[in-house]
């Protein structure tokens, strides 16, 4: 079985997040380590003994920083939603794929968070809680409107269907 | 030692505020808690205080330039005095309303916490009563709600039959109905399933998996000192043992004394324990899902334990009953068993042809992949797996809170996939691990199939 088959949606297509949920990763993530190979190689610069290893440690902490940087490309396309007439379907990862389905009626409240770096791309986690903690629902880098119409949309079917628990 | 302040006379209503079942209460006032509870309260911090104050003076051999003797005693003093102050601070503010739609209780000297439970929201309603608060015929009301990594409240204490009575009113309440409390309601009718007798208790410890362990560990030391010549360290392994199997077998005896599970109009009871006693009421359609434990030795005799997943069990953190609080029959036999679960999560029907763990995944299971496996019937997730304790979890479709279809690279490599039904925490698990992913798929859209019309 292929890999989109045995990962495809029920029906439909998948929404995608936002590609700021790359750039927001590359700033919290990537950048850090870049600046620290930075500042290692103008350490080995100014230190006038033991350059190679500093440089060693340089070039590897870059390296870190590339392919954390290639992980937010390609985790960032990974992540998908979608919504179905009765549940909520998330997909997401590149190595360990995950796809769970939540049924609305499931759902006990729905969480919208965005840090700072966050609001000024315009994109907000969205989380599902249900009485499971395995659940582990959230969306990341949802676009702020859609988060929002998400968040409304989910809490009015999950009243509707609610179940309780 | 005297106390920081007198007891009030517990036959004095202490009470301020409105009556709790006038509705729209303000928040801030409410009942109290018996006076007593401080006494109790306090003698329970003032344990924690002195054995923490006395072994700060034991490993430093007294404080400063005090005679290890006096700084022993004025230990123990002021464990007792912190303790009753925290006692008497905890008792004055705490205040609790049980209103029309809700229970609501506050907390806290510095840092006031309100904590309001819908009525809806209850899962079970447990009584304790802790040792010291027993002798003073007072009890503990313990409201488990769902969600939430604190989500179990607890009202300490209260007289015994005023506990029992709150619990009958909010567990009708849970269930939409409404008690008249000025009626003097009628016993509640219940009928006994089983009573488990201690000494069986005992057996099933002794035969248990932990203690085979302890054993099997022991006498790997004891082979091995007698193999180094260390006699005194196989001394002092054998002393260690004897006290782990006291404190193992003491502890399961002492907390599953006179083990009874009796069915109630709302749902199942469970009386237990002999110096602190527990009574746990269940709501039938609070429970989330059932698990069958079969430890090796266990299996020869056919004995067997449950456990069941109910939401908010998971998040009580206290060491009186440390895994405890799920045990639904801690030993029983497979008929009891059987009909107890078949009570509770009906099969409703043919189960469909059971998954198994693919051939190609063995490696990730050598020994274990035999007993792994899942099957599904229009009621039930049913799902077995371990070979040294088997586990068989039952979970209805209409509890499963979310199906999960997952894959690491490894199992890529193989060609599986793992499907995971999420329930409430607790040691309830149905999960269809590595299974060829095709057939993953097809169970996992079936399954979401199965939760979603069971909604």
């Amino acid at each position: 079985m292929s890999q989109d088959q045995l990962f495809d949606p029920l029906r439909g297509a998948w929404t995608r997040v936002s590609p700021s949920l790359a750039t927001l990763r590359m700033l919290t993530r990537a950048l850090p380590l870049l600046v620290v190979a930075v500042a290692l190689v103008v350490a080995a610069l100014l230190v006038p003994g033991a350059r190679w290893w500093i440089l060693a440690s340089a070039v590897l902490v870059a390296g870190g920083a590339a392919w954390t940087a290639g992980w937010a490309l390609r985790n960032q396309r990974s992540w998908g939603y979608s919504e179905t007439e009765d549940e909520l379907l998330i997909t997401s990862g590149v190595m360990f794929k995950r796809l769970v389905a939540v049924p609305y009626g499931r759902m006990q409240f729905v969480d919208v968070q965005a840090g700072p770096i966050e609001r000024s791309l315009g994109i907000a986690n969205v989380t599902l809680h249900t009485a499971s903690s395995e659940t582990a629902a959230t969306i990341p880098g949802v676009p702020t409107d859609e988060a929002t119409r998400l968040r409304n949309r989910l809490t009015e079917l999950g009243e509707a269907r609610g179940a309780g628990v | 030692m005297s106390e920081p302040t007198p007891a009030p006379d517990p036959a004095g209503p202490e009470l301020v505020g409105p009556d709790p079942r006038v509705p729209g209460t303000p928040e801030e006032v409410g009942r109290r808690t018996h006076p007593l509870s401080a006494l109790v309260q306090g003698l329970l911090y003032s344990a924690a205080a002195t054995i923490a104050l006395v072994g700060s003076t034991l490993t430093g051999g007294g404080w400063g330039d005090l005679h290890a003797l006096i700084s022993f005693g004025v230990a123990i003093v002021a464990g007792l005095v912190l303790g009753m102050i925290a006692g008497y601070v905890s008792w004055r503010f705490t205040r609790y309303v049980i209103d029309h739609t809700e229970v609501r209780v506050t907390t806290g000297f510095l840092s006031r916490a309100s904590r309001r439970i819908p009525f809806e929201r209850i899962q079970s309603v447990d009584v304790a009563e802790p040792l010291v608060a027993r002798v003073f015929g007072l009890a503990e009301l313990r409201i488990d709600s769902a969600g939430g990594s604190d989500s179990s409240t607890s009202i300490k204490y209260l007289e015994k039959s005023e506990v029992q009575r709150l619990r009958r009113v909010l567990l009708a309440r849970a269930h939409g109905d409404v008690l008249d409390d000025d009626v003097e309601q009628p016993a509640e009718q219940r009928s006994l399933i089983t009573r488990v007798p201690p000494e069986r208790v005992v057996y099933g410890t002794l035969l248990s998996l932990d203690f085979v362990f302890a054993v099997v560990a022991f006498v790997a030391l004891v082979v091995m000192a007698i193999w180094f010549d260390q006699v005194l360290v196989a001394l002092g392994g054998a002393v260690s043992f004897g006290s782990v199997i006291v404190q193992m077998i003491g502890k399961r005896v002492l907390q599953q004394w006179n083990f009874t599970l009796s069915r109630g109009e709302h749902g199942l009871r469970i009386e237990r324990g002999l110096l602190s006693r527990t009574s746990q009421t269940i709501p039938f359609d609070r429970v989330q899902g059932i698990a069958i434990k079969e430890p090796f030795v266990w299996r020869r005799l056919g004995w067997q334990r449950l456990e069941v997943d109910v939401a908010g069990y998971s998040s009580r953190s206290d060491d009186v009953d440390e895994g405890q609080v799920t045990t639904l029959l801690p030993i029983t036999d497979p008929a009891l068993a059987g009909a107890i679960i078949e009570e509770l999560l009906p099969i409703g029907g043919p189960t469909v042809e059971s998954h198994h763990m693919a051939r190609g995944a063995r490696l990730f299971a050598p020994i274990g992949w035999r007993y792994r496996s899942v099957t599904a019937s229009p009621g039930v997730v049913i799902a077995t797996t371990g070979w040294i304790q088997r586990t068989t979890s039952r979970v209805p479709h209409r509890k499963s809170q979310s199906v999960e279809l997952r894959q690491g690279p490894l199992q890529r490599w193989r060609g599986v996939a793992t499907v995971e039904i999420h329930t409430p925490p607790g040691p309830v698990d149905a999960d269809g691990d590595h299974l060829a992913d095709a057939e993953a798929r097809s169970l996992w859209v079936a399954q979401v199939e199965r939760t979603r019309t069971a909604g």
